[in-house]
């Protein structure tokens, strides 16, 4: 338990000791910022923040990879990867430690958005339960994300390939499958409609919480570590 | 204590494709043993080295660290040493405490065994004025320094460390090494280095790998014993003019001397130097080269015998190697 906080405090620590991390953040909140004000902030306009999340769900394509390609392929790059993998912890609790670090990062990237929430609710009522619930669609979206960008980091050495590649398995397993399927058989498009966390993560946002979606992400977001552990361990037996 | 048995390595297989990195190779280090892992590049002492810290596992054989095995027991084995890898990798964003107190607790070291073990690691490796800068801005040595704290901050009882004083300038080589030599006194250590004066003035023992194998193995004099070679005495005398000649005939009629030939180096006037080889097998000829000298009644300023180093020694393990390799490719394009 005190290596798996050691690695994730200092992950954490770490993404704000170098620009990248705030670069990252101002950009999430700058551009979140000018949507609401251009979008929601309408006369007339209804209470709510639907339209926000499909838009930071774009937002997080890009971001999350951004995150994560440095959680492995700056230690593979510079070398720290051998302390850490002969440091008396499992491979597991390290990427663990790591992921939650960016979990945490990404909770911290949506912590500022609550002003827009406290903005509504200062001109209006609007209905907290869709505002909670997609708050929550939207972190298990972003920690599925990160999941396949740890996976993605711990395949390679170069943070620009690592992004590069969890920004294709992400179009490849999520935006590319949701936007062909109207164009499939109705029964196969049902399974990639099924497969498709964007499509899942819709629900919450409209103020559903479906506990086979959270299942469905919480899986999908152990799934992607276990393969980045494994891939990790498989450095040790080439 | 560290037992390596019959330990080899293969990168990409072992059939054709493979690459042999170590080759079947067995030590063992006891308790308290400081020793130095010698051999040209790409001869297998970061492969063993890897292997022993659990970073790499063995394609066949066992280690053992305290009765420990590194696969089975891999954590607890882990849990026991300190290692400094190659390059010494660290966080340049972190400060040198944090640094310290992260690796504290990655080996599970409670509050104040923490606070204790940051202390006594800074407090040995010189970093206490630097304790609060960032590990980016320190200079090589400091990095260095920084490296071998964040190996030692556990106390642990074995230390292992690849390379310490590569890319360092003789200063900071020096202090490296008498750091090490002060770690050595309460732990086993083993160090890995291609500069050899480092192991001979640091190292209780020295392992000489080359390809793959463990060439020699022991203490430095006595590696540095089993060197069979004629080594030459160097002898300046006083000469009056034409006594060169003399003194010539005289050095080289004495028994179990191969050739004596007149040195032009560095002599002054009146001076004369003579290099004396003996035969092959005949060691140290000092005495009847100064009887002989004494008997012509000529001054003596200078007797001297080339000491044999673990340079040589190294040098004729690897030239051996060499030979045998070039033996086993002949074989190998015969066949």
């Amino acid at each position: 338990m005190r290596a798996l906080s050691a690695i994730c405090g200092r992950e954490y620590a770490s993404m704000f000791r170098i620009p990248l991390g705030w670069v990252v953040v101002s950009l999430f909140v700058c551009l979140s910022s000018m949507y609401f004000m251009m979008r929601v902030m309408v006369p007339g306009g209804p209470a709510t923040m639907r339209e926000v999340f499909g838009v930071w769900w774009a937002l997080l394509l890009f971001l999350c990879p951004s995150v994560s390609m440095r959680l492995f392929s700056e230690e593979l790059r510079s070398g720290t990867i051998e302390t850490s993998l002969t440091a008396p912890v499992a491979d597991g609790v390290l990427v663990v430690g790591k992921y939650l670090a960016s979990a945490m990062f990404l909770l911290t990237m949506l912590l500022p958005t609550l002003a827009f929430v406290g903005v509504l609710a200062w001109l209006s009522r609007p209905d907290y339960g869709p505002v909670l619930s997609g708050y929550a669609g939207l972190v298990l979206l972003g920690m599925l994300y990160l999941a396949v960008g740890a996976l993605a980091s711990a395949c390679t050495s170069s943070q620009t390939l690592a992004f590069l590649g969890t920004l294709f398995g992400l179009l490849m397993l999520d935006v590319i499958p949701a936007r062909v399927a109207p164009q499939l058989p109705e029964q196969i498009a049902k399974i990639v409609f099924m497969l498709s966390p964007s499509v899942r993560a819709n629900d919450f946002y409209r103020g559903l919480i479906d506990t086979s979606h959270v299942a469905f992400f919480l899986g999908a977001t152990v799934w992607f570590l276990v393969l980045a552990t494994l891939v990790l361990q498989s450095r040790r037996w080439r | 204590m560290i037992q390596v048995q019959r330990v080899s390595k293969w990168f990409g297989g072992s059939g054709r494709g493979g690459v042999r990195a170590v080759d079947d190779i067995s030590f063992t280090i006891p308790a308290g043993q400081c020793v130095g892992v010698l051999g040209p590049n790409g001869a297998g002492k970061t492969t063993t080295i890897r292997m022993i810290t659990g970073y790499l596992p063995p394609s066949a054989g066992t280690i053992r660290v305290n009765d420990l095995d590194t696969i089975n027991d891999s954590i607890g084995a882990r849990r026991l040493m300190g290692y400094l890898p190659e390059a010494t990798p660290l966080y340049p964003e972190m400060r040198v405490q944090d640094y310290l107190a992260y690796r504290a607790k990655l080996y599970g070291l409670g509050r104040a065994a923490r606070r204790a073990g940051i202390g006594a690691a800074l407090e040995r490796c010189w970093l206490k004025d630097v304790a609060r800068r960032r590990i980016g801005q320190l200079s090589k040595g400091y990095k260095q320094r920084v490296g071998l704290a964040g190996a030692l901050v556990h106390s642990p009882p074995v230390l292992i460390l690849d390379e310490p004083t590569n890319g360092l300038d003789p200063s900071q080589i020096r202090e490296t090494r008498s750091l090490i030599k002060g770690l050595a006194e309460d732990r086993t250590v083993l160090v890995s280095s291609h500069i050899l004066p480092e192991i001979e003035q640091t190292c209780d023992r020295v392992i000489i790998i080359a390809r793959g194998r463990v060439r020699a193995d022991g203490a430095p004099a006595a590696l540095v014993r089993q060197v069979q070679q004629a080594f030459p005495h160097t002898v300046e005398v006083g000469v009056t003019p034409g006594g060169r000649e003399r003194v010539h005939r005289a050095l080289a009629t004495i028994e179990g001397v191969a050739s004596v030939q007149l040195s032009s180096e560095g002599t002054e006037e009146n001076w004369a130097r003579f290099i004396v080889t003996p035969k092959g097998g005949q060691g140290d000829l000092r005495e009847p080269i100064a009887r002989a000298i004494g008997v012509l009644g000529v001054v003596c300023r200078e007797l001297r015998r080339a000491q044999p180093t673990l340079e040589q020694v190294f040098m004729r393990v690897i030239e051996s190697d060499d030979r045998t390799a070039l033996k086993e490719q002949k074989a190998q394009e015969a066949a």
